[in-house]
């Protein structure tokens, strides 16, 4: 147990084990009523998306839905569905920036000697906690005079945003990954990328998929980065869209809960996707390891 | 120890045993410290610049800059609307991350343990789904749900009133809340599982009820948790601007000109980018402040995790 984070393990809920024999007490009815009570306060927000989305006469009010699954066509009307593209554009490269120099760095730090790795893995590590929001104005003010406002440099810079944590990440699977096979491939002169490509990434492959995941959904969720740093409008990803959609001056409930759905349902089968490598542990569970 | 070891390397092969540096080592550092230093030193280090300047978005100072000293700073100093923007940051981080999530996530984990599967399940997923969805979703969910004819208005039996613009703040402050619960509801599961269930029996064999088993045993075997949560809660919601912006756009008034908000605004609405830069920058210093504090957090648990 080396690895700094350990308080998360990848968590089964259904795993819980019960050791004590279940009785029917007050306090248990009470605890069950309390936590009932909180998931469905907590539900009440996402129950009103779920119903517009597919409610012909949708309103910000929570109601029995006149079903259809127009709404679902016309949100995806006048350009939007192509931001939807453009986000995955987006995701997609800053994905293979942060993955591709991540995984190179975090080998070097599981494997190598470096001096001061310890610090500057801590470096690393509180790099990840730097809002990048708080910096758009100096970036904005780099990209518009070498003239980067479009797509792919603000792809790039996502990729550099989730890289810190995503370096740690794939530093904690790489470490649990046995040196024996390295080793021997490096008495057989094998080299270090053919190392990395043919017996590393494989074998933490979970992680390094966890923290293109990572990776992924952090550039798909961004809005105030490409907000600013796309100037070109048919090139700005849905997350913007959203917000031009929701400021329209005649609002379209059923098409923004529906547009809504449709650009967040690849961040949750994502982590669905993660949560099955990890046998329904969690996401954060191996993030933060 | 055994890294600088002045031992003659065999004439044929290198020991593989031994740790030094190797010169390809530098190579696959290099794009991703590169990256890095781009953005994290170069960026950072030109944010901290444009912040002592006369550099604004549109007209002659937007070509022509140049390093005005303490200027920004004095304005900062009177700035009685970042003083305000300071303290609702304080509300807003200490009331949604803090207090709410960790109180929350605290209170969900525990109520999990005792309760019936699909319940346990229900609310899992539901704070789950909440914690996974993109800030965008949130702050949409959160905006339906707290205009006139949303749900808390008639929650609250006057579907004509505004939550929203009658108590802005808590509601921008609940979404985020929302969001965050689940990672801390996530750390406390994992704690709680950890605490050995021999103390907490011991404990109820000398008749220790039920809330003094908290009070005395699981509680203060949490409080690293509960640090690292708050920590990690404060990071976030020091991060967020998304929710905020779209909810609320900073209003009504300067109700919820969180200071990310304040930034963008003094930068890209009023054209003073030097200024909303030097705003940005208060914001770093901030979460220098608690990012050094969680990572202490975090080390210290693995050299305790590396003697035990």
């Amino acid at each position: 147990m080396t690895t700094a984070i350990e308080t998360v393990p990848p968590v089964d809920v259904k795993g819980l084990t019960r050791v004590e024999e279940r009785r029917v007490t007050g306090p248990a009815v009470l605890s069950n009523l309390v936590l009932g009570g909180i998931a469905l306060l907590f539900a009440l927000p996402l129950l009103w998306l779920v119903l517009a989305s597919v409610d012909k006469h949708a309103s910000w009010s929570i109601a029995i839905p006149h079903f259809t699954l127009s709404n679902f066509g016309s949100s995806l009307a006048d350009g939007r569905g192509s931001s939807l593209v453009a986000s995955l554009e987006l995701a997609a490269i800053a994905t293979v920036v942060g993955t591709v120099t991540g995984t190179l760095a975090a080998y070097a730090f599981s494997r190598r000697h470096i001096p001061w790795k310890g610090p500057a893995l801590l470096f690393v590590l509180l790099l990840s906690a730097v809002p990048i929001n708080v910096i758009i104005i100096p970036v904005y003010q780099i990209f518009s005079q070498a003239g980067w406002l479009s797509l792919i440099p603000t792809a790039i810079f996502l990729g550099i945003t989730g890289l810190p944590f995503e370096i740690w990440m794939i530093k904690n699977f790489i470490d649990a990954v046995p040196t024996e096979l390295e080793e021997a491939a490096r008495v057989e002169n094998v080299g270090t990328l053919r190392i990395i490509g043919r017996i590393v990434v494989p074998l933490a492959a979970p992680g390094i998929g966890a923290a293109a995941i990572y990776g992924f959904v952090n550039a798909w969720g961004a809005f105030l980065i490409p907000l600013v740093l796309i100037s070109n409008t048919a090139q700005q990803p849905a997350a913007i869209t959203v917000y031009s959609f929701i400021s329209a001056a005649e609002v379209n409930y059923g098409g923004i809960a529906a547009f809504s759905i449709l650009y967040s349902l690849p961040v949750l089968g994502l982590y669905l996707v993660m949560g099955r490598w990890f046998r329904g542990g969690f996401v954060l569970g191996g993030a933060l390891k | 120890m055994t890294s600088d070891a002045l031992t003659a390397a065999p004439p044929q092969g290198r020991r593989l045993d031994k740790r030094r540096f190797e010169w390809n080592t530098s190579l696959l550092l290099l794009p991703a410290g590169i990256l890095i230093a781009a953005v994290f030193v170069y960026a950072v280090g030109y944010s901290f610049y444009i912040g002592l300047t006369n550099l604004s978005l549109l007209g002659p100072t937007a070509v022509v800059y140049h390093f005005t000293g303490a200027a920004n700073l004095s304005r900062l100093v009177h700035d009685t609307f970042f003083l305000h923007s300071l303290w609702v940051t304080f509300l807003f981080v200490f009331g949604s991350g803090v207090v709410g999530a960790t109180v929350i996530g605290l209170a969900l984990a525990l109520l999990m343990q005792k309760a019936l599967a699909p319940i346990r399940l229900a609310a899992a997923a539901v704070a789950m789904i909440a914690f996974m969805l993109p800030p965008v979703t949130i702050a949409v969910v959160w905006y339906a749900a707290s205009v006139p004819q949303g749900t808390f208005a008639r929650l609250f039996g006057n579907p004509n009133s505004d939550p929203l613009f009658s108590a802005p703040l808590l509601f921008v402050s609940l979404a985020n809340m929302w969001s965050l619960v689940g990672l801390a509801m996530l750390l406390f599961v994992a704690a709680l599982r950890n605490v050995p269930s021999d103390i907490t029996e011991a404990a109820r064999l000398e008749r220790a009820g039920a809330i003094r088993r908290f009070t005395s045993v699981t509680l203060p075997l949490l409080k690293p948790t509960i640090v690292t949560s708050a920590l990690l809660m404060t990071l976030l919601s020091l991060a967020n601007f998304t929710i905020v912006w779209l909810m609320t756009g900073g209003g009504p008034g300067t109700a919820t000109s969180i200071l990310p908000v304040y930034s963008y605004q003094q930068g890209f609405q009023f054209y003073h980018l030097a200024y909303g830069a030097l705003l940005g920058n208060v914001m770093l210093i901030l979460t220098a402040i608690f990012g050094v504090g969680y990572v202490k957090m975090a080390r210290g648990k693995r050299q305790k995790g590396g003697s035990s």
